[in-house]
């Protein structure tokens, strides 16, 4: 699977992110160290533990991961989360965050397969 | 089969009714025609001899009433000299009867008679000019004299001369003693018949005078016969409507009643017309006869003319006709073979689309079924971490080839309705190839193939044309080319440049994608840009794809306007040309002009060799070239020994005999250290890198070499090497080793904005919330860090509040540029950071462009 496939796959702007971050190399790299950002797992765990605010900045910081890498979808979908925990609509909490772990659950399994590869 | 079959005799069928239809018509109309014909000739016939006849009528009933006014005028001015003769010679004015005589002799002699008599009251006639005289019919002409009438009567003379009498009631002394009843005078009925030009023998109407009992008075012609009656009677044939004592009778009756008759008389083969009038002075009646047969002659030959020429005018319209006919018929049998031929087509195309469909859902289960049966495999051993790894490789690998299939029919479906656009922008070709052999290489190298990318004098680089679509149609090609390629195979993509027909403003392109692969079959060629194609045996049937490809090809060069061929022979090879009129760019690009170093070009392709020379020139460099690395390396030392170096040497790295590493190590060697030594490459060289650096190459240079390539490959080798390819970036690339803080709470984002803000020649350190921001600064000496990129969002301390905060710090520097990061691109967003003293803003995700050109504007040199 090319860098490009796993963007197809994962819903992501490859030309996007290619033409900001210079190069396939580079941009496999950042790609690859998704993986190991600790924002979604601070996202599930303050949503667990209710607390809004600190699952806000959470929601925040993946959408601007997302945007930073071009992950089309699922920046689209965390930025719903985000937009709905600024405006505190709680009883939208929990169909937008299934939408995020969704997004984020093939996401992550595109990368995998990707590093897998390499 | 048997629907065929039976289509072909239906379509014979068809066929055999419409010549029918045509032959039946053109039949009936030649019975119209001939019907027409026979008609016309007919009623025309029938008119023209009944226009003849009326003709002949009229022109006798003229003819006779001339004739017998001339007659009468002849008579009259005979009478009336008689007269005359009786009104000036008086009988009492003469002394002797012999003076009498001799008076009215003179008289009658200028008067033009040959007798004079005086008539007696007994009809006895006393001459006094000419000899005896005798009357015909006495009786009549003496029952007139005794009325006191003038008349006129024919006689004999004693000479036997026929003569006309004219009797004008006169009285003179007779000899007897007794006075005469009248004076009569004579004259030869050859004068009458002069006078009435009735013995003109060429004239084609004769005429007779006829007492009312058919004997002659004047006879022309030859003949015996002394009755005219008896005459038609003996020469006249049976008419089928009388015969000839009818018109005997009827003509009598007609005298009688002092009528004039006109009747047709019919001959053996002719027609006479015969017309009598009774004449003045006497009981005689006029009968003119004309023959029709030179009027009938003429009549006819006109109307046989009349009849060639309507049978010709007919036949000429019937052949036009039936000229129309056969058009007409080949016209309607075209149509319908075209007709047949467009369902043909229609079939055979919904044949295709079915035939590809059910290729399709193979197609598409295949990989289907795999991803299922490796997910189900997977599922059941989650635990062996080997075995799930493999499964997910093998379900990626069927995925990826899923997305192929159904990409293309997406875009087959756009085509097909007519939603293909093309998004002209600005392209640089060298960077389309680039691209293009970025991609390739990696299947190309998984094949073992051999491939090489040619660039034919290209000067033009920058044109407008649709880049993803450029990239689809070359990707196809190149990708069809590495699937039909066993391995081992060749591969090459040429492109060359020149004047476009479309006028200054374009240049035409050249693409080839060549190969040496299985090749195709002249019927698939045929139809390998059709959709669905895909060609069908078992050499390729292992292949897969959704047959697309090419069709999707061809829409796309169409819609550019341009053209593509292909040349394939099996087992031989293939090779598809494209050609493009692309509009050019007007550059605006600076000036690429090189000091003109020496240069030495090094690869075994000549044609390679001349182009990149004649690039290099055209940037302003002085280049050499030979075709393989022994000569390379003794043309270095030459120049080496005479102290004067190639200042660059390119070399190709696939060469026959030395590789291009071998050359480069060689060089080194006996060069020394200083000349630098560029390595030309297709491929990615990160595998050779090593070796190559260790053998002394000093850098790599990619293949196709355009100007642009290797302008901007060997600039850096300038006198000022710190300019490099960020050259041509529009914003400042240089911000000399400014100290940044970047706030982000976020590793990731850090690292992004680390690797991209690095390459702007910042130093750049990381806090990690605001508090450390702020601490960060607020230890550092007064001018330490030249900006502050500050996200919002963050835990312990907010990016405002640590704005808010540094602005309240007492330092010289306090009021250092801060600028927002944020992926909250809000309007009110925006403002919120000013009012909290940051002095910009700039949106995540990190465009490197934007951030180096507000840094720019708030860093100074």
């Amino acid at each position: 699977m090319t860098l490009k496939e796993c963007y197809d796959v994962l819903g992501g702007d490859y030309e996007n992110a290619v033409g900001r971050l210079m190069n396939d190399r580079i941009l496999q790299k950042f790609v690859f160290k998704f993986l190991n950002d600790g924002s979604y797992d601070m996202l599930i765990r303050s949503m667990e533990a209710e607390d809004y605010k600190e699952a806000f900045r959470a929601a925040h910081t993946m959408k601007g991961v997302c945007q930073n890498l071009s992950f089309t979808v699922l920046g689209e979908s965390s930025s719903h989360l985000t937009e709905a925990l600024r405006a505190e609509k709680s009883e939208e909490y929990q169909e937008l965050l299934e939408a995020v772990k969704e997004d984020y659950r093939r996401t992550v399994a595109a990368i995998q397969v990707l590093k897998a590869e390499c | 089969m048997v629907s065929t079959k039976k289509k072909k005799s239906e379509e014979k069928n068809q066929k055999i009714s419409t010549i029918r239809f045509l032959i039946a018509s053109f039949l009936v109309l030649v019975a119209v025609c001939t019907g027409v014909l026979v008609l016309f000739a007919r009623t025309m016939s029938e008119k023209s001899e009944e226009t003849v006849n009326k003709i002949g009528t009229i022109y006798m009933s003229g003819l006779n009433e001339r004739i017998s006014m001339h007659f009468e005028s002849t008579i009259d001015s005979r009478l009336s000299r008689v007269e005359y003769l009786i009104q000036t010679v008086e009988p009492e004015e003469f002394d002797t009867r012999e003076e009498l005589y001799n008076g009215l002799q003179y008289g009658a002699e200028a008067r033009n008679l040959s007798h004079l008599a005086f008539y007696g009251t007994d009809g006895s006639f006393e001459m006094v000019l000419g000899d005896e005289i005798e009357l015909a019919d006495p009786v009549p002409f003496l029952e007139s004299m005794k009325q006191g009438e003038k008349k006129i009567a024919v006689g004999r003379s004693a000479s036997g001369e026929d003569i006309v009498v004219l009797g004008v009631p006169a009285e003179y002394p007779m000899k007897n003693g007794s006075t005469s009843l009248a004076l009569t005078g004579a004259f030869p009925v050859s004068d009458i018949k002069r006078l009435l030009a009735l013995d003109n023998n060429y004239s084609l109407v004769y005429s007779h005078v006829i007492r009312r009992d058919g004997s002659f008075v004047i006879r022309t012609g030859e003949g015996d016969e002394i009755n005219y009656f008896d005459l038609i009677s003996e020469y006249f044939l049976e008419n089928s409507e009388k015969s000839p004592e009818t018109y005997v009778e009827e003509m009598k009756q007609a005298m009688e009643k002092d009528e004039d008759y006109s009747a047709l008389l019919y001959l053996k083969d002719d027609r006479r017309h015969l017309h009598c009038t009774s004449l003045p002075y006497s009981e005689w009646y006029l009968v003119t006869v004309m023959p029709y047969g030179t009027l009938d002659q003429t009549v006819n030959e006109m109307s046989v003319q009349r009849f060639h020429f309507l049978v010709i005018s007919i036949g000429i319209v019937l052949c036009v006709l039936l000229t129309i006919f056969i058009m007409y018929f080949r016209l309607t049998q075209k149509q319908i073979t075209e007709l047949e031929e467009t369902r043909r087509e229609a079939v055979r195309a919904s044949k295709a689309k079915s035939e590809f469909l059910s290729n399709m859902s193979h197609d598409i289960r295949t990989p289907m079924n795999a991803i299922l049966g490796m997910t189900a495999i997977a599922t059941t051993n989650i635990d062996n971490k080997l075995q799930v790894q493999n499964c997910l490789k093998k379900i990626t690998l069927s995925g990826r080839h899923l997305l192929g299939l159904i990409n293309d029919i997406l875009d087959m479906s756009k085509i097909e309705s007519g939603k293909l656009t093309l998004s002209v922008e600005l392209i640089s070709l060298s960077e389309i190839m680039d691209g293009i052999v970025n991609i390739v290489q990696p299947q190309i190298k998984e094949k073992k193939q051999e491939f090489d990318v040619f660039i034919h004098n290209v000067v033009t680089e920058k044109v407008y044309c649709d880049s993803v679509r450029l990239n689809q149609v070359l990707l196809n090609l190149l990708s069809n080319s590495i699937k039909f390629t066993p391995e081992g195979g060749f591969i090459s993509v040429s492109m060359k440049e020149e004047n476009s027909p479309k006028g200054e403003d374009f240049v035409r392109i050249h693409l080839y994608v060549k190969d040496n692969g299985i090749g195709m079959s002249p019927e698939f060629q045929e139809k390998i840009f059709e959709s669905f194609a895909r060609e069908d045996n078992k050499r390729v049937h292992k292949t897969e794809g959704t047959g697309l490809g090419m069709a999707i090809t061809r829409y796309i060069v169409d819609a550019m306007e341009g053209s593509i061929e292909v040349q394939s022979e099996q087992g031989r090879g293939t090779e598809f040309h494209v050609v493009l009129d692309l509009e050019r760019a007007v550059s605006e690009e600076e000036e690429m002009i090189l000091p003109d170093w020496n240069m030495l070009v090094v690869d075994d392709d000549e044609e390679l060799c001349r182009s990149t020379a004649a690039s290099l020139e055209a940037i302003g460099l002085k280049a050499e070239w030979t075709l393989d690395g022994e000569s390379a390396v003794v043309m270095a030392v030459d120049r080496h020994r005479q102290r004067n170096d190639y200042h660059i040497i390119l070399i190709d790295w696939q060469m026959p005999g030395i590789d291009g590493i071998e050359t480069a190590r060689r060089m080194r060697n006996k060069l020394g250290k200083d000349i630098p030594i560029l390595l030309i490459s297709a491929y990615d060289w990160s595998d050779i890198e090593t070796e190559a650096r260790e053998a002394g190459v000093t850098g790599f240079i990619s293949k196709p070499l355009f100007r642009l390539t290797l302008f901007y490959g060997l600039k850096q080798y300038t006198d000022n090497p710190s300019q490099t390819q960020e050259q041509n970036l529009s914003h400042r690339t240089d911000f000399g080793g400014a100290r940044i803080i970047v706030a982000e709470d976020n590793e990731l984002n850090w690292e992004i904005a680390s690797e991209l803000l690095s390459m702007l020649n910042l130093e750049l350190e990381w806090a990690e919330n605001g508090r450390i921001c702020v601490e960060k600064f607020a230890q550092s000496p007064e001018g330490y860090y030249s900006a502050v990129l500050m996200d919002i969002r963050m835990p312990v301390m907010t990016g405002y509040e640590a704005a808010k905060t540094i602005r309240g710090l007492k330092r010289a520097d306090s009021d250092i540029p801060i600028i927002a990061m944020t992926a909250d691109a809000f309007a009110e967003d925006v403002q919120k950071c000013l009012d909290y003293g940051m002095n910009a803003h700039v949106a995540k995700p990190i465009d490197v462009k934007d951030v180096a050109r507000l840094l720019d504007k708030y860093i100074k040199p």
